[in-house]
């Protein structure tokens, strides 16, 4: 489904993404890792909104560089921030999206997307009035009208409350039942943990660790670890390094008052 | 090219739902025809308010383009652009979209300008010169709108893209032949205007208004130019990361 051959990507002078390899066939891939270490970088570059510096991949067969548009017909992409029109009604917002895709009976799609959300009872309120949780199912639901094989959601579960997320995740795996790949990042490892059937840490653009989170927490010592544990072992970012100074801290607040 | 009316409708809807903005984006200016065009004390024409509608019609097409450029810095900034350019339609859709709303807002509040000015009395000498008027507003609104997307895509922040808008603007308006014709100018700003596109598209709305003929070749340069600046526009919008 998803094939990535020593992927690398230069901003400048920086390297984002730094030799990744991976290949995803089914299930949920969770990719992990500190902020800045590359993680949406690569969400970006498998659909198709940046380019690479060098190294490819295929998404269900299609080359990303030379079918970018054939890779498009068969993804969905859902970035970090919850790009939806306020102004229009959770339909109009679907609705656009399966006019995009070119979908033929596209009203029936969007009442049957907007159902699998369970948005139908709001479908034709101003997303405005929408609570986070719902714009990010509407966001989903959009994702869904053309009939994706493979979703890449960028934190879809980030600023949620518990049972917003807790809903959320209940989607997606049953998005995944039904056959979908789904490619994700996340920045909470309880989640990753609970539902990624296999998961990637990543640091500083490279792969670090590359397993299910089970045997990736049998291969830690001591009992009862979590995949914090192992996050921690294998991470190093420097800002967490420095040991946080809690007298300096309080002298600085003190200062300030 | 379906996915071009799509984003056109998008904006359209999202536009008409704001209502506040439908209202002042009609009657600023309105404003501007009614407190200049009744009030000034002019010596070179009689009919000043038939002298300034033109003007103030390429005017306020000329601001509703130059300002939409934050329709595109807020798609960019607030992530649209990003689910946008994953979908299949080609990025050139999105743009397209966008320039035509641009243009067909700035030919509606053109419109409110022309029908007031009916009412305040200006003559109407034919349905075909009122016709190729719009031609003229149309070929004027593609231009600027792609120079204001172009500027938007360059600039890709709210403040530093309403900091240009207001840079050009109204040097824009100002030296161009909305308030007094060629032979009343110093000589300095004669020559800016006879260079400057909003001139062309005024020349051309105020003679055919006015019953007389248009001026081809100056019509034939906002044409090019539109082409011109939209192509560099697709180019870059193509080439653009987000």
């Amino acid at each position: 489904m998803i094939e990535v051959n020593d992927l690398t990507k230069y901003f400048g002078n920086l390297c984002a993404v730094d030799h990744v390899s991976l290949h995803v066939e089914n299930g949920i891939f969770g990719l992990l890792g500190p902020n800045g270490a590359g993680k949406s970088t690569i969400v970006r570059i498998l659909s198709t909104l940046l380019k690479p510096t060098g190294g490819n991949a295929t998404i269900c067969g299609y080359d990303l560089a030379r079918e970018p548009k054939k890779v498009r017909e068969v993804i969905s992409y859902v970035p970090q921030e919850m790009a939806l029109d306020i102004k229009l009604t959770g339909r109009e917002n679907a609705l656009l999206y399966a006019k995009l895709y070119g979908i033929a009976d596209r009203s029936r799609k969007v009442d049957e997307v907007l159902e699998l959300m369970e948005l139908t009872a709001r479908s034709d309120d101003l997303v405005r009035t929408y609570s986070g949780g719902m714009r990010r199912r509407l966001e989903l639901a959009q994702a869904l009208v053309h009939e994706p094989e493979v979703l890449f959601l960028d934190e879809p579960t980030l600023g949620l409350d518990v049972a917003a997320r807790t809903k959320i995740w209940r989607h997606i795996l049953s998005l995944q039942e039904q056959g979908i790949v789904i490619f994700m990042t996340t920045h909470y490892m309880e989640e990753a943990d609970e539902y990624c059937d296999t998961v990637a840490i990543i640091d500083h653009g490279r792969i670090v660790a590359l397993d299910t989170p089970e045997r990736l927490k049998s291969e830690m010592e001591g009992e009862k670890t979590s995949l914090n544990d192992v996050f921690i072992d294998r991470v190093t970012t420097p800002e967490e390094e420095s040991v946080f100074d809690g007298y300096k801290f309080r002298t600085m607040l003190r200062r300030r008052r | 090219m379906n996915a071009t009316w799509y984003y056109f409708e998008r904006d359209l809807v999202k536009w008409i739902r704001g209502k506040v903005t439908v209202f002042s984006h009609l009657v600023t200016p309105a404003a501007w025809l009614i407190f200049v065009g009744l009030t000034l004390p002019v010596t070179f024409t009689d009919n000043y308010l038939e002298y300034l509608t033109p003007g103030i019609m390429v005017m306020s097409v000329l601001f509703a383009a130059l300002q939409s450029g934050n329709l595109v810095i807020f798609d960019k900034v607030l992530g649209f652009l990003n689910k946008f350019f994953a979908m299949p339609p080609p990025r050139e859709s999105y743009l397209f979209g966008t320039i035509l709303f641009i243009t067909f807002r700035g030919m509606i509040q053109a419109t409110v300008i022309f029908c007031v000015a009916v009412l305040l009395g200006i003559t109407i000498y034919s349905l075909k010169s009122v016709l190729l008027t719009y031609v003229v507003l149309f070929l004027f609104g593609i231009l600027f709108a792609s120079i204001a997307t172009t500027i938007a895509l360059a600039v890709d922040d709210h403040d530093g893209y309403a900091a240009i808008n207001s840079m050009i603007s109204m040097p824009l308006f100002f030296t161009s032949t909305a308030l007094m014709p060629y032979d009343k100018m110093p000589d300095w700003l004669q020559m800016v205007a006879s260079v400057n596109p909003v001139s062309y598209a005024i020349d051309n709305a105020r003679a055919l208004l006015s019953g007389s003929d248009p001026v081809i070749g100056e019509i034939v340069m906002l044409a090019v130019g539109a082409v011109i600046v939209l192509t560099i526009c697709s180019y870059l919008f193509r080439r653009a990361t987000l």
